[in-house]
C-alpha cells in the first residue's frame, strides 16, 4: 500500500469513504474481528464479477458478508396464515411404509437465522448494513418478527433516533429485497465520532473506519463489538 | 451376534430437513417465466450442505439462487467451488404446473426411482469416486407465479436396511478416542476442510494407527487402508446435532458399506464442528451391526424413505414471497419509504397518515387535473377521482401530462377513464375512479327535457363532494364551479380552487360554509375565508358563448398549469397538516416572519396565491366570506337547502336570480350611482378566467 494512504479525504473529516478505501477499511475490519470477537464467525468478503472488466481492476469491488448468525427463540407461535395454506392438501397418498429407524423429533425451538451485509453505497459514499432475517425452511422474517428478537434497547434506539431507522430495499447486488439501516444520516455522525477522536489528538485511521461505524450500527442489529476491536 | 445378549437398540436416524432461500424462489421464478414456460420436465440442482456447527441447531440441505442450472453471467463470483459450508449434492426438481397435478404426483414412484439411482451408484462404485450422489434428493414444487406464493416438499430418499441396523454404542468422540487420538483426528479433520479439494467431500474414511495417528482418506482408497491401521471409521459430515443419534446420510452411507465391503461391525465418526473447526465433543462415534444380505440380488433396490415431514405432518411445505416479489407491493413500500424519509428528515411532525387516507376529487381532467394529480401522488394521496366529461383532443397529451397519443386515436378516450388508467400505470396502488359528467352551470338555461338529467348530474355531484375529503376546483369556465363551490360550502369540505389567465395564475383554498349552519358550534366566533365567488359582484353566467374558439379553450403559457397545479396540491397538504384543518385562518407571507411554524411543520398557509409569468411575480391574499356571496353566503346555502332542485333550476336558469337572492343587484345599483369606473378592469380579468380582486 502506497504511504500516505491514510491521508484520504475520510481523514479530513468529512465522515465519507471513497470505495477504495471501503475495501481498505473492510480488510481492517474483518481481521480485527476475527482476533477480538471469536464467538462470532468471520466476515467475509465477497468479491464481485465486474460488469466491466475494461475498467482498471486496481481494486478489488464485493461487499463484507457475516450470515447465518442463528438466534434461538422460545416456540413458534402458531401462524394461522401457513396453517390454512396446508388444509387443503391431498393426504390421502399411500403412506410410506412404517419405519422404526426414523428418529421422531420432538418440535424444539425455532432458530431464527440472521445474514448482514456490509455494502458500499456510491451514492452516499458511506458504508451500508443490509440484512435479513429467515426461519430454518427459509422463510424471510418480517420486521415485526425481526424486532421481537432485536435487543430492547436497539429498538427504542429505533424509535428514537433520527439517524438509524430500517427500509426495506432492493439489495444492490442480490436484487432482492433486504432491510437495511438507511444511510441518509451516516455521514453526519461519522463526522461527529471522528471529531471527537481527532480533538483527542489522534486521527481515526482508514482501517478503523468501519469498526466505529460498526460500534454504533451493530448495536440496533444486536451485534455488539468488543471494545478492544477500537484500539 | 449371538453372543450379544442384551437385546439389540435399533439404530435411528435423525431426519435431515430442507431450507429454501428466498432467492432459490427468486431465480427460480425469472427461470420459469423466461426460459421454461409450460415445459415441466424435471430440473437438475443442486443443493448444499454442511456439518452441525451449532450445538442446539441442526444443519439443513440448502437450496440457494446458485442451485438452479445457469447460464447467465451471475454478479457475484461463483463461490460454491470449495466452499466449505456449501457442499454440492445433487438433486432432481419436479416442478408442476398446477396445483392439481402437484397433488396427482406419484410420490412414492418418484422417490423410488431416486433411490434407484443412489443404488445403482453403490453398485456401479460410482459413489465412491462421487460420495455426494449417496445424499441425492427430490423436490416437487408448485410455483404460482401469480400470487408469489410456492408449494414444496422435500425427499432425502434413504434406503432401508432389512433386517434395520442396531446400535452397539455411541459417545461422543472426544469420550470415545484418548486424548492423543483425538487430537489427531481433529488436526487431520481440520486438514480436510481446510484443503479445497477436499472441503466438500462429505464422506470420508478415518484411520487411526495403533500409534494414535489419525489421517484421512477418501471412499475410494478402501482397500488401501486395510491392514494397515487398527481402527477404520467411516467419517461422514453429519448435519445433525443430536448427542442421542446420528444423521440422515449414515443410512444410505451404511447401505454402501454393507454391500461394498460386507461389513457385520461399522465404525462410524459422526463429524461435526464449530467456529470452523471440529469439535470432537459434539462430533460422535458409533458403533452399529449390520446384518449382511443372504443371496440379495444387485438388481433387487431395497425399500426407500425420506419424504420431509412439515412440523411432524405428512403435509408440504409452502411459502408466500409477495411481500418481495410481487411489483406492485414494491413499488407501495418504495413510495412509502420517500415519504417517510421526508418526515425522519425534514418535517417530523409531518401526518403522513392523514395524507394517504385523505379522497380527493377533481372536477377537471385536463392541464390542472393532469397536473394535480401528479403532485398528489408525489404526496402520498392514494385516492383521486376525476370529473370530466371531455375527451382526450389530439392536441391535449403533450400539456396534459396523464395522456399520451395513444389516447386521442380513433375517437378518443374519455378524458376520466383516461386518466384513472394512466394512474395505475404509474402506480399500481392507486386508488382512483373516472366520473364522466358535465357539471350543471348557471347561465346556461336548459329545456324542461333536460331538467331529469341535469338534476341528476347534480345529485351525482352532491353525493360525490360527500363522499371525498377535499375537492379540487380545476374546470375550465368560471361559471362550472359555481355549483361545486356551492355544494362543498354546504358539505363543509376542503375545496381547493385553481384558475389561469394566459400568463396569470390564482390559487386559493375556500373557507369553512357559513357558520351559523354549521354542526360546529365552536367555529361561530371565527371569521371564514371567502370563496372564489365572494368578492365577484356578478353572478356566475356564461362565458362560454359567442367567444371564439381560442377564449373558450383557456389558452395559457404552458408552465401555468404545472405551477398553480402544483401549489394548488401543496395548498391542501398544508390545510391537512395544519390542526385547524379548513378552520385555519390565512396567513400571508409579509405578515407570518415565518414564525408560524408551531401552527404547521410546514410553514404559513395563506389564503390565496396569485402570480404572473410575466412578472415572475407571486403574492399570496387574503379575503374573508362575503354576505353576498352567490356560492357560499348563508343566503344561498339555506335557499338550497330548503328549495333544492328548484333553487338549482331557477339559478341555472335565470340570470339575474342569485345577484337577486343575495343582493347584488341592489348593491350594483347603489355603486352605479357612484359611476366609479372600475368596471373595465373587472371584465379584463373576468376574461382571464380569474376571480376578481377588489
Amino acid at each position: 500500500m502506497e504511504s500516505g494512504r491514510e491521508v484520504s479525504d475520510f481523514s479530513s473529516g468529512d465522515g465519507r469513504l471513497t470505495v477504495e478505501d471501503f475495501s481498505v477499511a473492510a480488510r481492517g475490519f474483518s481481521d480485527n474481528w476475527k482476533t477480538h470477537n471469536q464467538s462470532f464467525p468471520p466476515w467475509s468478503w465477497v468479491p464481485l464479477i465486474s460488469r466491466t472488466p475494461l475498467v482498471s481492476k486496481k481494486q478489488e469491488e464485493g461487499y463484507l458478508s457475516l450470515e447465518k448468525i442463528i438466534i434461538l427463540s422460545s416456540l413458534e407461535e402458531k401462524n394461522p396464515e401457513e396453517d390454512s395454506l396446508n388444509v387443503e392438501t391431498d393426504c390421502s397418498e399411500k403412506e410410506e411404509s412404517i419405519d422404526d429407524t426414523i428418529l421422531v423429533q420432538p418440535l424444539d425451538n425455532e432458530a431464527h437465522y440472521y445474514d448482514f451485509h456490509i455494502v458500499y453505497s456510491a451514492s452516499y459514499r458511506v458504508p451500508v448494513l443490509y440484512f435479513r432475517g429467515y426461519c430454518s425452511g427459509g422463510k424471510p422474517l418480517s420486521l415485526d418478527v425481526i424486532k421481537k428478537d432485536l435487543p430492547s434497547c436497539s429498538v427504542s434506539l429505533l424509535m428514537e433516533s433520527k439517524w438509524t431507522f430500517i427500509t426495506q430495499e432492493e439489495h444492490p447486488y442480490l436484487n432482492r429485497p433486504w432491510f437495511k439501516l438507511h444511510p441518509c444520516g451516516t455521514e453526519e455522525w461519522i463526522k461527529l465520532l471522528s471529531q471527537s477522536s481527532s480533538s483527542a489528538g489522534c486521527q481515526m485511521p482508514v482501517e478503523l473506519y468501519l469498526v466505529s461505524w460498526f460500534s454504533v450500527v451493530g448495536q440496533v442489529v444486536g451485534l455488539r463489538i468488543p471494545l478492544e476491536m477500537l484500539n | 451376534m449371538a453372543e450379544n445378549e442384551t437385546s439389540p437398540t435399533i439404530l435411528q436416524f435423525a431426519p435431515l430437513n430442507s431450507s429454501v432461500d428466498e432467492g432459490f424462489w427468486h431465480s427460480f421464478s425469472s427461470l420459469k417465466l423466461d426460459k421454461l414456460g409450460i415445459d415441466d420436465s424435471p430440473l437438475s440442482i443442486t443443493g448444499f450442505c454442511a456439518p452441525c456447527s451449532h450445538p442446539q441447531v441442526s444443519n439443513h440441505l440448502t437450496l440457494l439462487s446458485e442451485s438452479l442450472p445457469s447460464d447467465e453471467q451471475s454478479l457475484i463470483a461463483n463461490t460454491s467451488h470449495g466452499n466449505r459450508n456449501k457442499c454440492p449434492v445433487p438433486g432432481i426438481l419436479y416442478n408442476t404446473n398446477t396445483v392439481e397435478s402437484f397433488n396427482k404426483l406419484d410420490k412414492q414412484s418418484l422417490l423410488k426411482a431416486e433411490a434407484k439411482k443412489i443404488w445403482e451408484d453403490i453398485q456401479s462404485g460410482k459413489a465412491l469416486e462421487d460420495c455426494a450422489l449417496l445424499s441425492r434428493f427430490l423436490v416437487i414444487s408448485f410455483a404460482d407465479l401469480k400470487k408469489w406464493s410456492f408449494r414444496y416438499w422435500f425427499a432425502f430418499p434413504a434406503l432401508v436396511l432389512d433386517p434395520p441396523a442396531s446400535l452397539v454404542e455411541l459417545k461422543p468422540a472426544s469420550e470415545y478416542f484418548s486424548s492423543e487420538e483425538a487430537e489427531s483426528v481433529s488436526a487431520a479433520c481440520n486438514d480436510w476442510r481446510e484443503s479445497n479439494s477436499t472441503t466438500d467431500v462429505p464422506f470420508f474414511l478415518v484411520s487411526v494407527s495403533s500409534d494414535s495417528k489419525a489421517s484421512i482418506k477418501h471412499l475410494k482408497d478402501y482397500e488401501a487402508c486395510q491392514g494397515d491401521y487398527q481402527k477404520l471409521f467411516f467419517g461422514f459430515y453429519d448435519p445433525c446435532h443430536l448427542p442421542s443419534n446420528p444423521g440422515w446420510p449414515l443410512r444410505n452411507y451404511l447401505a454402501l458399506i454393507r454391500s461394498r465391503w460386507n461389513l457385520e461391525t461399522v465404525l462410524f465418526f459422526c463429524y461435526r464442528e464449530s467456529r470452523g473447526f471440529a469439535d470432537l465433543n459434539l462430533s460422535l462415534v458409533g458403533q452399529a451391526s449390520v446384518t449382511l444380505s443372504s443371496g440379495e440380488s444387485a438388481e433387487t433396490v431395497p425399500n426407500s424413505v425420506g419424504w420431509e415431514l412439515n412440523k411432524g405432518k405428512r403435509v408440504p411445505r409452502s411459502i408466500s414471497l409477495a411481500n418481495s416479489m410481487d411489483p406492485t407491493r414494491l413499488a407501495v413500500s418504495a413510495v412509502d419509504l420517500n415519504l417517510k424519509l421526508m418526515r425522519w428528515r425534514a418535517l417530523p411532525s409531518l401526518n403522513l397518515n392523514v395524507l394517504s387516507s385523505v379522497k380527493c376529487l377533481l372536477l377537471g381532467a385536463g392541464t390542472l387535473g393532469c397536473q394535480v394529480a401528479r403532485t398528489l401522488m408525489g404526496w402520498g394521496i392514494r385516492n383521486i377521482t376525476f370529473v370530466d366529461y371531455g375527451k382526450v383532443a389530439m392536441s391535449n397529451p403533450v400539456r396534459q401530462s396523464l395522456y399520451t397519443f395513444e389516447d386521442c386515436v380513433g375517437r378518443g378516450e374519455f378524458k376520466a377513464v383516461a386518466a384513472v388508467k394512466s394512474l395505475k400505470q404509474i402506480f399500481p396502488a392507486m386508488e382512483s375512479s373516472g366520473v364522466v359528467m358535465a357539471i350543471p352551470m348557471p347561465g346556461h338555461p336548459i329545456s324542461s327535457q333536460e331538467e331529469d338529467s341535469v338534476l341528476g348530474d347534480c345529485k351525482r355531484l352532491s353525493d360525490l363532494i360527500e363522499s371525498h375529503d377535499a375537492v379540487f376546483l380545476l374546470t375550465d369556465t368560471r361559471e362550472s364551479r359555481w355549483l361545486p363551490s356551492l355544494l362543498c360550502a354546504n358539505a363543509n369540505k376542503i375545496a381547493i380552487n385553481a384558475a389561469l389567465g394566459f400568463d396569470s395564475y390564482m390559487v386559493m383554498r375556500h373557507g369553512a360554509g357559513p357558520t351559523s349552519l354549521s354542526d360546529d358550534m365552536n367555529k361561530t366566533h371565527r371569521q371564514r375565508l371567502g370563496c372564489y365567488f365572494c368578492n365577484d359582484v356578478v353572478a356566475p353566467q356564461d362565458s362560454m358563448t359567442d367567444r371564439t374558439l381560442d377564449q373558450q379553450c383557456t389558452v395559457t403559457r404552458p408552465g401555468l398549469a404545472p405551477i398553480a397545479g402544483a401549489l394548488a396540491v401543496e395548498l391542501l397538504v398544508g390545510v391537512l397538516q395544519h390542526p385547524l384543518g379548513i378552520y385555519a385562518k390565512g396567513d400571508n407571507s409579509s405578515s407570518s416572519n415565518g414564525g408560524n411554524i408551531d401552527d404547521s411543520p410546514l410553514g404559513i398557509l395563506p389564503h390565496q396565491i396569485r402570480g404572473s409569468i410575466s412578472q415572475f411575480s407571486q403574492i399570496t391574499l387574503l379575503g374573508q366570506a362575503s354576505n353576498s356571496c352567490t356560492a357560499c353566503s348563508e343566503t344561498v346555502i339555506s335557499e338550497y337547502r330548503k328549495r333544492g332542485n328548484s333553487f338549482i333550476l331557477e339559478a341555472i336558469n335565470h340570470p339575474t336570480y342569485l345577484e337577486d337572492l343575495t343582493g347584488l343587484t341592489e348593491l350594483k345599483k347603489a355603486a352605479n350611482s357612484f359611476n366609479l369606473d372600475w368596471e373595465d378592469d373587472d371584465i379584463d380579468d373576468d376574461d382571464d378566467d380569474v376571480a376578481v380582486d377588489l
